[in-house]
């Protein structure tokens, strides 16, 4: 009887996260039987990296080939295109798509691959404030922790959508979202963790999907 | 003798276990080895002799300044298959020469000798960023069949991790090292044809083609 009770009491208490969608549209998005997106990440600048793991996330939440929208993984698409996508050579702006596609063979394999839009999500996560403190200790008479710690974690990302075929930047959106993570602990340590990077990535995917799939984001 | 052996041995055993913990514990080993891709672009018109010396292959940096930890890193291997994929790559023939200047094949035009100048890294709490970073320094030479050099530059290549990625400073390492040597590949791909003298070369090269294609079908008319 109890055991729910905590359980959901828990999920009551978990961190809270606040999330900010900005979107700015030039032109709908319209992927065809076949067509390709990719998501990637910036990691040109020298004091943060586009986390991996959240381009993952944002790519397995929009990846549904039912719907039309086939995603290629990251890892999987900067290797066939080596060494035209790594951090130093990689495009900065549509313009420069122009000149990459003079290389015949990165031509083929963007066809080869129906690749029409390129998304270029830069940013991160990052703990911005933290207090409190936890003191735990161990005797023979057993052992326990007491204290409380607190932290606040902000994520600040920015996609730019990339129509690959019309060499033109259709959009862009921004995410931000903040969290304050808690942990009391008496005798046992309770985290009540914000999952900020995760409800940013949650977020972006689905403003990606409206925009990727304007008609069935607004039938949905 | 017995005796001492009983006595003795215990204590020094400890000694010894509690002096391998202590060096063990300062002593960081990384391993990089990773498999590189295959660069995509146009192949140069050219047959080049690679040749990777045994330092270079087996190429271990080892950190023992006094306001540091030890560590030893090792990126031989790794370099050997990144050169090799990426210049067999560049190339429209490629041949691994075991020995230079000596025993080189009539048919290559140059060979390249990469070296490993410098390799240098720093660790978040150095930096106070929570980034770990690499930078290595290859000074890459061309010579010519006769063992005359042609050029010679120098590729720094850089790569970095965030610690909160991974759980150990062996693996941020060494994540960060790969990033570095896919570096190093795209600058040397994509740099090559930019040095000045290797310009001169290939155009001179193409330049003796056309003109031995112009020949041909001038005897032809004739």
């Amino acid at each position: 009887m109890l055991k729910p009770v905590f359980v959901s009491t828990l999920i009551f208490l978990s961190g809270c996260t606040t999330i900010v969608i900005d979107e700015y549209r030039r032109s709908d998005g319209e992927l065809a039987m076949g067509d390709s997106v990719v998501i990637l990440g910036r990691r040109h600048s020298s004091d943060y990296e586009t986390e991996p793991d959240l381009i993952s996330c944002v790519g397995s939440e929009l990846h549904n080939p039912e719907l039309g929208v086939h995603i290629i993984p990251e890892k999987e698409f900067v290797d066939i295109m080596y060494p035209w996508f790594e951090p130093r050579t990689a495009p900065m702006h549509v313009r420069s798509l122009d000149r990459l596609l003079e290389n015949a063979g990165v031509r083929e394999r963007m066809e080869a691959y129906g690749v029409k839009y390129i998304i270029w999500i830069d940013g991160s996560t990052e703990t911005t404030a933290s207090a409190g403190s936890i003191s735990c200790t161990i005797s023979t008479g057993g052992a326990g922790c007491f204290g409380f710690g607190t932290w606040d974690k902000e994520s600040d990302y920015e996609a730019s959508i990339w129509d690959f075929r019309d060499r033109e930047l259709s959009g862009k959106l921004s995410a931000d979202a903040k969290g304050t993570s808690y942990m009391p602990a008496i005798v046992i340590p309770i985290p009540l963790i914000a999952r900020v990077k995760n409800n940013a990535c949650k977020g972006m995917a689905a403003q990606l999907q409206q925009f990727l799939m304007p008609l069935r984001g607004a039938s949905s | 003798m017995k005796h001492g052996i009983k006595e003795y041995c215990p204590i020094r055993l400890m000694a010894m276990a509690c002096l391998l913990l202590l060096l063990s514990s300062c002593s960081h080993t990384v391993q990089v080895a990773d498999d590189y891709p295959t660069p995509v672009g146009e192949q140069i018109p050219l047959s080049v002799g690679i040749f990777l010396s045994e330092g270079f292959k087996n190429y271990t940096y080892r950190e023992d300044s006094e306001d540091r930890e030890e560590w030893n890193i090792s990126t031989g291997k790794a370099q050997k298959k990144l050169f090799e994929t990426v210049l067999s790559s560049m190339f429209s023939n490629t041949v691994s020469l075991s020995q230079f200047p000596q025993k080189i094949p009539a048919n290559v035009e140059i060979v390249i000798v990469p070296e490993v100048r410098e390799l240098q890294f720093t660790m978040p709490r150095e930096t106070r960023v929570n980034i770990f970073e690499v930078w290595i320094k290859y000074e890459i030479n061309a010579y010519d069949p006769q063992g005359e050099q042609l050029a010679n530059w120098v590729i720094t290549a850089y790569g970095k991790t965030p610690t909160a990625f991974l759980k150990t400073q062996e693996q941020a390492l060494a994540q960060a090292i790969n990033i570095a040597l896919r570096d190093a590949g795209a600058t040397l791909y994509t740099g090559f044809e930019k040095v000045p003298e290797l310009r001169a070369f290939l155009s001179g090269k193409l330049r003796a083609a056309s003109l031995q294609e112009f020949k041909v079908k001038s005897r032809k008319f004739e």
